[in-house]
């Protein structure tokens, strides 16, 4: 999954954050900004490819070759330049999958009809999680671990590869507790591109070329992962 | 004589009982949210109601004996024994007297313990001329059989229930506000009627066969000044008629002006009287909501409407903002929730309070946290803090659950970029979309499941994904099969809603899903 082009507009707010870390995942970021003191900012960060154009002009847009990126970020810190970036970014390079943070209610709207792929509405998100703590504040604090990896259980995503034991096998019999990991749902590509949670209650044959999802300490879940690339199980 | 005193105020001040009862006495009386006053309150009433119901039945028709009984005895008992526990309650005498005596003790002076016990008598004296000491007072005089006339007195009874009806109590306060208005007025209007009054007397006496006392006259200037006009005397000479004129040009302007008054006196305190209701209201209710701040954080938690939420109240120190709140039809009051005042007007004692602090600022925000902290340890917070570096201040003064937007969009911006897949299964679970609910199940202490292991509990049969157990503020990940259930355990399972609740429903009645 590394070694993605990831282009984020804006190291501002969210920017600076989102940046590090996907660096940090060993993604290939390019910042692009058209405020002074945030690049000087990014600079400062030692990030390589930065650049200091201005977004609303589409020449200057072209000149970074957009279609070297998988994946557009769009953080600005004015709401406005993000729903105009959108647009842009939208109408020169249709193919790619442009990803935008709304900072206020009537933006997400906005956002979504210029064409963005996925919008994250700040207060949305914030609110579900007010909900959640309300009805079941130990389930949400085990999920927000599970995102930032603070209490060491976490979620982890593995694509089944060839001549793997699991290749095959039904769930029902697998034992993964036995790792210590828990599966928590599967796409099955025999039965379409969609995420299957395992309490739908449907006994899936597992296939090289599936994608699971498990939720397990660190350590387990990449032992794991290392596990069924064998044909044969230790365990 | 001193030491027999001070022996029984010492006596009283240390005996339990004592003070249990006056506590209780205290309660009943004067706390509002204490559970019993309200059943208390209803039979005084009902007692005021019956007693005058009887009396109206008896002016034609003839009472049996025992009704008559309960209206001379029984009521009049009651009422005699809340105005002596009024009485009682009202201050505490061997307090006093105890104060004094270590007062005394501590300057050497000599220990007078009359000049306390007259201060303490003087006190309980004065609140026996307060209005509504009288009013009780007198419905308890119709139990006096041979004064005939005081059986008018039970309608003073109906001016108890001035006390135990909040709307009047309310409606009498709003007048007491504009009591120097009002007093002006009626001394005003006092004047005009006895100077028409004697007026009338003296030039028509004699020559209007209507009028022959200065009461007649006094009585006239009354009918007509307030307009009711009923016609039984009327002047007859032309100066009499030029001050009828007068005194009905006169009557008109002052009782417009005492209408506006009193008018003015309530769109001046409606809102006030609104947003007292509104936390009564929400006082009666077992937990709620207090939501701090209607900006766009708010509004977006309502507008998301995941499940039903009746009780709460937002408040806001814009008043704009709470009539923007009102308009869209929530219930919201005026008020700076980071005041101590404000707070403690709701009932942290009886109610599970959450209070939500979502204002856009930080210093706002954790000064709400403190405040209701300092109000009470058991009221739950929830605070949105904006700028990350200021969290541990937050956890500092005590929030339960701190809410970082920023934090949470950058980290679910991370993982949709780094883990698609498992972006999807959060978000699902996070928005309560999902078939997948991550649901808490608490396990009480006389639970069938208690000492059971986990292998027992058949989760798989009922489509459940058993993820673990929270256990005194730890979590256990995915526990041994043979990890037993102990009392206080919430565990933390995964399913479909309806996997859940047919989970539920095999342990029928013991188990408790939120």
């Amino acid at each position: 999954m590394s070694g993605k082009n990831i282009c984020i507009f804006g190291y501002g707010n969210h920017g600076k954050f989102i940046a590090r870390g996907l660096r940090e995942d060993g993604f290939n970021v390019t910042i692009i900004e058209s405020d002074k003191n945030f690049y000087k900012e990014a600079k400062a960060d030692a990030f390589e490819q930065i650049f200091l154009i201005d977004v609303t002009n589409d020449d200057e847009l072209q000149k970074i070759e957009l279609q070297n990126f998988e994946q557009f970020v769009c953080v600005m810190d004015d709401e406005h330049l993000n729903v105009f970036l959108t647009l842009s970014l939208r109408s020169l390079c249709k193919e790619s999958y442009i990803l935008a943070v709304s900072d206020s209610l009537n933006v997400t709207k906005k956002l979504k009809m210029s064409g963005a792929d996925k919008v994250i509405d700040m207060y949305e998100v914030s609110a579900n999680k007010i909900y959640n703590i309300l009805d079941r504040p130990i389930a949400t604090k085990l999920l927000e671990g599970f995102v930032v990896n603070s209490n060491g259980i976490t979620f982890k995503e593995m694509t089944i590869p060839e001549n793997s034991f699991l290749d095959g096998l039904q769930i029902a019999d697998v034992d993964f507790s036995s790792y210590g990991i828990l599966l928590v749902g599967m796409i099955d590509e025999e039965m379409g591109h969609s995420f299957v949670f395992v309490t739908a209650g449907i006994d899936h044959k597992l296939d090289h070329g599936d994608t699971i999802v498990c939720i397990g300490s660190k350590e387990k879940l990449d032992a794991f992962s290392e596990e069924i690339k064998k044909r044969e199980s230790k365990i | 004589m001193k030491e027999i005193l001070l022996s029984l105020a010492l006596f009283l001040h240390h005996s339990k009982k004592y003070q249990q009862y006056k506590q209780l006495a205290r309660g009943l009386l004067f706390d509002t949210n204490n559970i019993y006053k309200r059943y208390f309150d209803l039979t005084i009433i009902f007692l005021v109601v019956s007693s005058v119901a009887i009396l109206i039945y008896e002016v034609k028709n003839p009472v049996p004996q025992w009704l008559d009984n309960y209206d001379i005895f029984f009521v009049s008992a009651v009422f005699a024994v809340e105005y002596l526990l009024r009485l009682w309650v009202h201050n505490d005498l061997s307090n006093m007297i105890i104060e004094e005596y270590n007062n005394a003790k501590f300057l050497q002076r000599d220990f007078n313990v009359y000049a306390v016990f007259k201060e303490g008598m003087y006190q309980k004296l004065k609140y026996m001329v307060t209005p509504s000491a009288i009013v009780d007072l007198l419905a308890i005089l119709p139990a006096y059989r041979p004064l005939r006339i005081l059986r008018v007195f039970i309608l003073f009874r109906v001016f108890k229930l001035l006390r135990y009806t909040k709307s009047i109590n309310q409606f009498v306060d709003v007048l007491v506000n504009k009591k120097f208005e009002l007093l002006t007025l009626l001394f005003l209007l006092i004047f005009i009627m006895f100077t028409a009054g004697i007026a009338i007397y003296i030039l028509e006496a004699g020559i209007n066969p209507h009028i022959n006392s200065l009461f007649d006259g006094i009585y006239w200037a009354i009918v007509t000044i307030s307009t009711v006009g009923y016609g039984d005397i009327s002047p007859v000479t032309v100066v009499g008629r030029s001050i009828s004129i007068l005194i009905i040009v006169s009557g008109i302007a002052m009782i417009s002006f005492v209408t506006s008054i009193i008018v003015s006196a309530f769109s001046e305190r409606l809102g006030e009287l609104k947003e007292h209701r509104i936390i009564e209201q929400i006082n009666k209710s077992k937990s709620f909501l207090i939501i701090c701040g209607y900006g766009q954080m708010t509004k977006m938690f309502f507008r998301l409407n995941r499940k039903k939420i009746k009780n709460y109240v937002i408040l806001d120190q814009d008043i704009n903002r709470v009539e923007a709140a009102k308009k869209d039809g929530y219930m919201a009051i005026q008020d700076d929730a980071s005041s101590h005042q404000t707070l403690s007007k709701f009932d942290a004692k009886y109610c599970d309070i959450t209070i939500l602090c979502l204002t856009a600022s930080d210093v706002e925000n954790v000064y709400i946290t403190l405040n209701a902290k300092s109000i009470s340890r058991k009221i739950k917070v929830i605070a949105r803090v904006n700028d990350p570096s200021n969290i541990s201040k937050f956890t500092y003064a005590g929030a339960d659950h701190i809410l970082t937007p920023n934090k949470v969009v950058n980290t679910m911006i991370h993982a949709a970029i780094t883990q698609p897949t498992m972006y999807k299964a959060i978000h699902a679970i996070l928005t309560g979309k999902s078939i997948a609910n991550i649901d808490e199940i608490y396990v009480h202490n006389s639970h069938e499941i208690v000492g059971k292991k986990i292998c027992d509990l058949d989760f798989q049969g009922s489509k459940l994904l058993f993820i673990g157990i929270q256990r005194d503020k730890d979590f256990i990940f995915n526990p041994p099969s043979s990890e037993e259930i102990k009392p206080y355990d919430v565990l933390l399972v995964m399913g479909r809603k309806i996997s859940l609740e047919y989970f539920k429903s095999l342990h029928e009645g013991d188990i408790y899903v939120r």
